[in-house]
């Protein structure tokens, strides 16, 4: 066999002072990298199966571990950078398309950092979300053009309101009612563990949101979860049938995913055991493929068929989405979608993560999410058809101010995907493919899936959605918003900083420096 | 709980001051662990020990550990003074039992004395067996036996604290280099142990072809042969004394059965024990080798309970009545009398015989039925041997239940054993690992495993 | 200091089994706070001979748990202990064996039916076993077990299981 030409991308220092041998990193790394050798009471790593996630580092209890990224891997290249250098190496010997996991890590503009939230001064007060109302809580799902009320007054009162009758006549159609703009984006059981299904299931039932359960099925244990479930029916519609749909509380039609747009999925026949292959509805040790387009969309038409079978099967009672990726011709395609019936849109942006992609479709493919929200809402009120539909961002939310730059740009809610797993654990070491997570999360090894208590997941989870929510009161209410129906596509309370005019005019903001 | 005797000792103004509520023979192991779970139901009810013995109390299995120093007469107590005081027990030494009236219930002491009670436990233990040997230069019968053995000098039995504190005394006052032992059983192994720690050379006579040969199997008693013969001990097997040779009053040597003339100026003898009953006259209790108890630990008799060494109670393994001497079954009948005597009702749960001993430095554990010949029907027997570590390890197993368990020099987590023997739990699924070296709770039935694993802890 | 009370309400340590990653912390950070300095590094490289872990940890395969002294209401141990070395506090609950009175007759280790009694043979023969870190709030394994598969808590706690996760929402109408 040649000599493999990659060079270690980590190099593990270990404090020779510090270290007890007791093992732990042993144990603990499902890489194998660190061994111990009896004879001489000494461990040794090897830096070369190192896959950079920490968990070693982290557990030793002596601190004796740092694991370092080597910079210096190769001879430095502007042009050629060490990743293409590995990226050919490794391509020399596989032959293949090389896969990665979780969200690009490219240096592609990130917008959220480039726009900049507005506050109240004077002319506006600002508003103590502690001490007044403050209201966050968000509807997903089509919403009346107008509403008509019924109103019975006794004419023989004085006093005119206390004895007025007022009824909504409009029917408005489902909604989703969710106690902060966020949920959990779809990650399927089977790229995560059901542990982690669990966590992110409990967490948004306790807290009041919605959590996905991407394109997996539903695991049983997941049913007391129902009615903060939104279930999705990809190409594969592995898992899909009535009770399915009607164990959640919407339906999502994925048709892309901001980290693979144009490709389809694929889980290994190996992988295909025991509870996945129930939950997924199709034999064990079957590859379960989910082909790149769904078979029976080629059109808007076909689109909107699929959107009312759904909406027929489940009574109409429950809201009915799809996710796209966020590409070039995002905006009429988002409108055709609203237009098919949809009653929510989900765009999935460059930077959202994954199980597994090829890399070089994650890095290449598809556009950010800011540009996305942007040019989708614009162009839906342009036509008039907003109300249709709510727009839920996703693809890289990394922080409450995220989210609230997302809803001033024009989403009604976010899915967060990566942010939830980095709070369970999650080091973004990006080999989720490998099902070798050493955080027992992108995994279904059994010995590593004990790593995440769904206890310890929950309270993580509800924390991380308390945390944030509290910081968007505090936002919105800096910037003299009482409440978060105020801020949707309020684009002038965002200016962007160190973004040329085109970039500004996309996004629909003013430079920093602008005033009305 | 609230005991009945406490409505009746409202009104004691009324009756016999003299009669005791509870009246306890024996102040060891069981009279002890009764009178503590007396006082645990019972706050105010006199309760009274009896023992013959002139020690406050001394844990009986650690005698041996005094005689090898391990332990001085301070640290020989498992219960100290305060124990008494905080339970409020009214302890009698040097007052011994003679008889009893079970019907009338009252009992006369050796001086004369004579106690009424409400209650009695008998816990008056085991006392040493002692065979009749035919003795040469004794002035009298000819024979040596239990009535007369102590006459003679540097002959003692090993049961209690003055039997060691009168061996140890003569050890140092005679300069004793070497000491034979009558007996390879437990009491006499330990005794051995105690003396070669001393740097005390030792013979052990045992009319068995093997020492241990209650509690051991042929290689674990191999193991301790070949330890105890590297020592430079003697082990005379199939063997006995045939007659002691004795010179103006004290022991000089003996004869053993094969003939050989051994000289001795200490001789042990420790061939067993049986329980003390001599005060209970015939007739009034049933008894066969003990005091026959229920699960209760009631006598035949009213108002009078048993415990410990001196019963003949129920035996888990056989399912019938045993005497099993030994100090955690003696306590735990204790804890059973007591409660019921004070009106509560605790069941006993049978019992069956373990034995912890180490010698040499070679730790053993023994528990259940461990001799049965493997060829013998329904019975199954898992063995691990390491030669080389003397490392011993064996499970008897019938209908799927460990009925014995033998373990030498790894004796690590040898409760897992205990337990499944206790809980008779069905082992069949994981027979091909109960005899491993690392055995543990992780190999056991799925069941059983979770119990333990999830459960709170042994529950009253 | 812990407060003092009796079994029914005394914090014990529950097992999470499905939870222990065997990372053996638990082991790890007993055998620190059992040794004469306390200190992790200083502990393990000088003073190890002499420690043993109060839990043990045990695995096969991806199953494990710890499991340390179930501190028995009934304890099967101090009823076999035979120099009274071995006693149940009565007003705290914890099971210790009195280093100076025991004399290492395993008698506990030959009843005690989740083995979780050792022999410690550093010096004079004694019982080890877990004390339940007394002097501390939180015993230390429970406190540094990365994953909550042990916890510590009274039986009322348990029953009334401690998890976050209730299933339907608050905001239900
Ligand atoms: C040398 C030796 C080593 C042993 N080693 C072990 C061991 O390692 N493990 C183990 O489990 N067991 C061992 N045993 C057995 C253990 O000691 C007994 O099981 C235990 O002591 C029984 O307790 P008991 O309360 O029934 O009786 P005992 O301990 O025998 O106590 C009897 C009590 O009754 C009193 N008494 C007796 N007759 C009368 C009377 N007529 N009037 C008044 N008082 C009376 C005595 O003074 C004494 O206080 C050993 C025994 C011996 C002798
Ligand atoms: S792969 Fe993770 S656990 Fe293994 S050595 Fe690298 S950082 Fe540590
Ligand atoms: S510290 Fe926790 S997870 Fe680690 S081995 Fe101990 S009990 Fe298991
Ligand atoms: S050592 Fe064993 S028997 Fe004793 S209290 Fe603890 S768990 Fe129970
Ligand atoms: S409670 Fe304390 S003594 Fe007991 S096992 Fe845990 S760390 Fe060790």
């Amino acid at each position: 066999m040649a000599l493999e030409l990659k060079q270690s991308e980590f190099e593990i220092e270990r404090d020779k002072n510090k270290c007890i041998s007791c093992e732990v990193c042993v144990r603990q790394c499902s890489n194998d990298v660190h061994e111990y050798d009896s004879d001489q009471d000494t461990l040794y790593s090897d830096n070369s199966k190192c896959v950079g996630c920490r968990r070693c580092e982290t557990l030793c209890p002596t601190g004796a571990l740092k694991i370092r990224n080597r910079e210096d891997q190769f001879k430095t290249n502007y042009n050629w950078t060490s990743s293409h250098l590995s990226n050919i190496y490794r391509q020399a010997d596989s032959g293949g398309v090389l896969l990665t996991g979780m969200g690009s890590d490219r240096a592609h503009t990130v917008y959220w950092d480039h726009i900049l939230f507005n506050a109240a001064q004077v002319t506006n007060p600002s508003i103590d979300p502690l001490r007044e109302p403050m209201e966050i809580r968000t509807f997903i799902g089509r919403k009346p053009e107008r509403l008509d009320f019924e109103i019975n007054r006794n004419k023989d009162s004085k006093e005119s309101l206390k004895d007025t009758n007022i009824k909504l006549k409009t029917k408005v159609p489902p909604q989703l009612d969710l106690s902060t703009p966020i949920m959990f984006s779809a990650m399927s059981y089977g790229s995560v563990s059901l542990n982690v299904c669990k966590s992110l299931a409990a967490a948004a039932s306790e807290f009041g949101t919605y959590y996905n359960t991407g394109e997996g099925g539903l695991h049983k244990d997941l049913y007391g979860y129902a009615k903060n479930t939104i279930v999705q029916v990809a190409s594969g519609r592995y898992g899909v049938d009535v009770d399915y749909l009607n164990k959640g509380a919407a339906v999502e039609i994925k048709i892309g995913q901001g980290a693979k747009p144009g490709i389809g999925g694929h889980l290994p026949g190996e992988k295909v055991t025991g509870d996945i292959s129930n939950t997924r509805m199709i034999p064990e040790g079957t590859d379960a493929i989910s082909p790149a387009p769904h078979h029976d969309i080629y059109s808007i038409e076909d689109l909107a068929q699929l959107i009312y079978a759904l909406k027929e099967a489940t009574n109409w009672l429950k809201p009915v989405g799809v996710k796209v990726s966020a590409v070039h011709n995002i905006a009429p395609i988002a409108s055709g979608i609203v237009r098919a019936g949809a009653d929510f849109v989900t765009i999935d942006g460059l930077r959202g993560g994954t199980g597994a992609a090829p890399q070089i479709i994650r890095d290449n493919v598809g556009i950010p999410i800011e540009l996305a929200i942007a040019s989708v809402d614009e162009r839906l009120r342009e036509e008039g058809i907003r109300y249709r539909s709510s727009i839920i961002a996703a693809g890289s939310i990394r922080s409450s101010a995220d989210v609230i730059k997302a809803i001033a740009l024009g989403a009604d809610a976010v899915y967060i995907g990566t942010a939830a797993l980095v709070a369970i654990g999650c080091h973004l070491c990006q080999k989720c493919y490998t099902g070798k997570c050493n955080w027992g999360i992108a995994t279904q090894d059994p010995y590593l899936t004990k790593r995440l208590n769904p206890e310890i997941g929950t309270r993580k989870l509800l924390n991380l959605l308390r945390g944030w929510s509290l910081e968007i009161k505090e936002m919105l209410g800096g910037a003299g918003i009482n409440a978060i129906e105020s801020l949707k596509s309020n684009r002038e309370h965002l200016r962007g900083i160190n973004l040329n005019d085109r970039e500004l005019a996309v996004l629909g903001i003013k430079h920093a420096g602008e005033a009305w | 709980m609230k005991s009945k005797n406490d409505n009746r000792k409202n009104n004691k103004m009324f009756k016999d001051n003299e009669t005791i509520d509870y009246l306890i023979i024996g102040n060891s192991a069981a009279g002890l662990a009764a009178a503590e779970s007396i006082r645990e139901l019972d706050k105010s009810g006199e309760i009274m020990i009896l023992t013959g013995e002139n020690y406050l109390n001394y844990s009986k299995p650690m005698i041996t550990y005094f005689l090898s120093g391990t332990v001085n007469l301070d640290m020989i107590h498992f219960k100290d003074d305060k124990f008494y005081k905080d339970n409020r027990l009214d302890v009698r030494l040097n007052t011994r039992v003679k008889s009893i009236d079970t019907d009338k219930m009252f009992l006369i002491t050796d001086d004369g004395n004579r106690y009424e009670f409400r209650k009695l436990l008998i816990a008056s233990g085991g006392r040493p067996i002692v065979p009749k040997i035919k003795a040469i230069g004794t002035k009298s019968s000819g024979f040596i036996d239990g009535t007369n053995y102590d006459k003679t000098e540097g002959i003692f039995t090993l049961t209690n604290l003055e039997d060691a504190v009168r061996v140890k005394n003569y050890i140092e006052k005679n300069g004793i280099k070497n000491i034979s032992i009558l007996g390879g059983g437990l009491i006499g192994l330990k005794a051995a142990e105690a003396f070669l720690e001393k740097g005390i050379d030792v013979n052990i006579i045992e009319l068995a072809d093997r020492i241990l040969a209650a509690t051991f199997d042929r290689e674990a008693s191999g193991i301790i042969e070949k330890k105890l013969k590297s020592t430079g001990s003697n082990i005379y097997m199939n063997n006995t004394i045939e007659e002691i040779h004795i010179g103006s009053g004290k022991i000089t040597g003996y004869k053993l059965k094969d003939g050989e003339k051994m000289e001795c100026r200490l001789l042990v003898i420790a061939v067993g024990v049986n329980p003390d009953t001599g005060f209970i006259s015939s007739g009034s209790l049933d008894m066969a080798r003990g005091i026959i108890v229920d699960d209760h630990m009631r006598t035949s008799a009213k108002n009078i309970y048993a415990a410990g060494d001196v019963v003949e109670g129920p035996d888990m393994i056989s399912g019938g009545k045993r005497n099993i001497a030994i100090w955690p079954l003696a306590v735990r009948q204790g804890t059973a009398a007591g409660l019921n005597m004070a009106g509560g009702n605790k069941k006993y749960g049978g019992g069956f015989f373990m034995n912890s001993v180490e010698l040499l430095g070679i730790p053993s554990i023994s528990m259940g039925i461990t001799n049965v010949a493997e060829e013998k029907e329904g019975f199954e027997v898992l063995k691990y041997l390491n030669t080389n570590q003397d490392m011993y390890r064996k499970v008897i197993i019938k209908n799927n239940r460990i009925i014995g368990v033998i373990l030498v020099n790894n004796i690590e987590r040898a409760g897992i054993y205990s337990g499944l023997i206790r809980n008779e739990i069905d082992i069949s699924s994981v027979k091909e690992n109960i005899s491993r070296e690392d055995f543990g709770i992780i190999h056991l039935p799925a069941d059983y495993k979770k119990h333990l694993v999830v459960g709170e802890g042994i529950e009253v | 200091m812990r407060e003092r009370h009796g079994d029914c309400k005394m914090k014990k340590i529950y097992i999470q089994e499905e939870y222990c990653i065997g990372c053996r912390l638990c082991e790890i950070y007993c055998q620190v706070k059992h040794s004469k300095s306390k200190k992790i590094i200083k502990a393990f490289k000088e003073e190890m001979i002499d420690i043993l872990p109060r839990v043990l940890v045990e695995e096969i395969g991806y199953n494990s748990f710890a499991i340390q002294c179930r501190h028995c209401s009934d304890a099967p141990c101090v009823e076999a202990c035979i120099s009274g070395a071995m006693q149940k506090n009565k007003n705290t609950g914890v099971v210790t064996c009195d280093e100076d009175k025991c004399v290492g007759c395993w008698s506990c280790i030959m009843v005690c039916p989740y083995g979780v009694i050792r022999r410690n043979l550093s010096g004079k023969k004694i019982a080890s076993k877990c004390d339940l870190c007394i002097d501390e709030e939180i015993p230390v394994c429970v406190q540094n077990c990365p994953n909550e598969a042990l916890k510590f808590m009274d039986k009322d706690a348990k029953e009334k299981n401690p998890v976050g996760t209730k299933t339907g929402r608050k905001n239900e109408k």
